[in-house]
């Protein structure tokens, strides 16, 4: 029933991805819920304040009341956007954030690992198209500050994906395989996560996948000062809590393929997979608080110079020293 | 990047040092002698002069008085609609007699704008919890009344 690479699909397997999908949905949820609530909390820490402890014991209850508060809000749609695409964009955001967690390896044996054999690649390529549907949400609205903040969302997302991509790459050489689970794999059996031979590789990526989720120092699309609140400007309440929902799946993506690249996963010492995988997560998502603690925002052709003149020629130059490493050794 | 480092540092030393938070409806800070909180007002020392109404910015301060059988004035009703005040402190400044003066009352959030209308014996009530609260700020006679404000708001 769970073995459903290697079987042609039938309803009981169809069931079984239903659950799988359920749960880890759920997870997600989860996750988000208590990566906001962390968030605060660090910041707040980092800031001298307590942060949220008002709500439920320790203020654990607060991202679920400020859900519950999104939710019950006025959904507010205006008379003269683009109804239709108004009204999908953030489905269309949430989805590929969403799609990309199967491919991510939780654990060894754990029934939701995927093996799929271009894991990397289609990681890739499902986190590109949360851009659509940023973009759609920006133009939808029919406000020039929303088009303008998705306009710059789409510029950063494509420019910063390059050296993304590439910095995957030279895991992915090193690892002689695509598929994720190898990957970990590989790095389990070498003895050394990826984070140490791949060290230039793990800056382009850190630096990269900061801007990918439009975070601290690179979230302009957000720049209030300049743009209101970016391409979710005319969004209230419900599809605004989607929006919101979807860079935070993302980040935690993005952190289990931080994890799964450079930090091998799953595999470790002592610990089950899945507390190693939560840990190296955790620990992700932790430092990209610890920088929007830190950081001031870039200005926007700062943005776009850094990723091209900067990073590709990095990520381009780890892709060429990887490769003749592991052409001479 | 090295500055960037640096900067992380910076945080993260942040994060374990002790936090300036107060648990502010459970725990109040101490406010100082001359905060500007609602007005407290001592009808007794009122000579219905109207100095404060007609410096009052916002002529939010409405009185009236009549003249007793000692030919003095006292006052009938003192009313300040605190929807406008903007607690200036000008009123307190121009009482010959102290007898409107700051409190270090703040919290006057309602439902109701009505409720914002602060008569006479509301803002005594509020002198009298002034007193209770800050017994120290007042000088003792001889059988223990306050016999005098210490200087503080005063010049």
């Amino acid at each position: 029933m769970w073995n459903w690479a290697t079987h042609p699909i039938t309803w009981l397997s169809f069931l079984a991805m239903l659950i799988g999908a359920v749960v880890i949905l759920l997870l997600t949820l989860v996750v988000v819920m208590y990566s906001i609530y962390w968030q605060r909390k660090l910041i707040g820490w980092m800031q001298l304040r307590i942060g949220p402890n008002r709500v439920g014991p320790f203020g654990l209850l607060q991202s679920a009341a400020d859900v519950l508060k999104l939710l019950i809000k006025e959904d507010v749609i205006p008379t003269k956007s683009d109804r239709v695409l108004f009204l999908i964009a953030p489905i269309i955001a949430f989805v590929p954030a969403f799609m990309a967690l199967s491919v991510i390896p939780f654990s060894r044996t754990h029934v939701f690992t995927a093996n799929i054999a271009i894991g990397a690649l289609f990681y890739v390529a499902l986190s590109a198209i949360t851009i659509h549907g940023v973009m759609l949400g920006g133009w939808a609205s029919n406000n020039k500050y929303a088009l303008i903040g998705s306009m710059r969302s789409a510029a950063q997302m494509l420019s910063y994906e390059i050296p993304l991509g590439l910095s995957i790459v030279g895991v992915v050489l090193m690892a002689g395989s695509i598929n994720l689970n190898d990957i970990v794999n590989a790095q389990a059996h070498s003895g050394w996560w990826y984070i140490i031979p791949q060290i230039l590789g793990f800056v382009v990526f850190m630096v990269a996948s900061t801007a990918e989720l439009n975070r601290t120092p690179f979230d302009l699309p957000e720049a209030e000062s300049e743009l209101v609140g970016g391409y979710h400007t005319e969004y209230t309440g419900f599809r605004f809590a989607f929006f919101m929902l979807t860079e935070y799946v993302y980040l935690f993506a993005m952190a289990g393929l931080f994890a799964t690249l450079f930090l091998g996963g799953w595999s470790g010492p002592f610990l089950p997979g899945w507390l190693w995988f939560a840990i190296k997560a955790f620990l992700y998502i932790s430092v990209q608080f610890w920088i929007q603690a830190t950081m001031p925002r870039m200005r926007v052709d700062q943005l776009m110079t850094f990723s091209w003149k900067v990073l590709l020629p990095l990520a381009l130059v780890n892709l060429v020293v990887t490769a003749v490493l592991k052409a001479v050794l | 990047m090295f500055g960037f480092m640096k900067g992380l540092g910076v945080t993260l030393r942040q994060l374990p040092k002790k936090k300036v938070t107060l648990m502010y409806p459970e725990q109040k800070p101490v406010w100082p002698e001359r905060f500007r909180g609602v007005h407290r007002f001592i009808p007794d020392l009122c000579i219905v002069c109207n100095q404060c109404a007609r410096v009052c910015p916002t002529d939010c301060i409405s009185l009236s008085g009549t003249r007793g059988p000692d030919k003095k004035m006292r006052i009938d009703t003192y009313d300040i609609n605190f929807d406008i005040c903007i607690l200036c402190s000008l009123c307190t400044d121009v009482c010959p007699t102290e007898s409107i003066l700051m409190s270090d009352t703040f919290e006057l959030a309602t439902y109701s704008r009505d409720n914002l209308y602060l008569d006479m014996h509301w803002l005594y009530e509020n002198e009298l919890a002034y007193e209770k609260n800050h017994p120290e700020r007042f000088i003792k006679d001889a059988e223990g009344n306050n016999a005098a404000e210490k200087v503080g708001d005063a010049e």
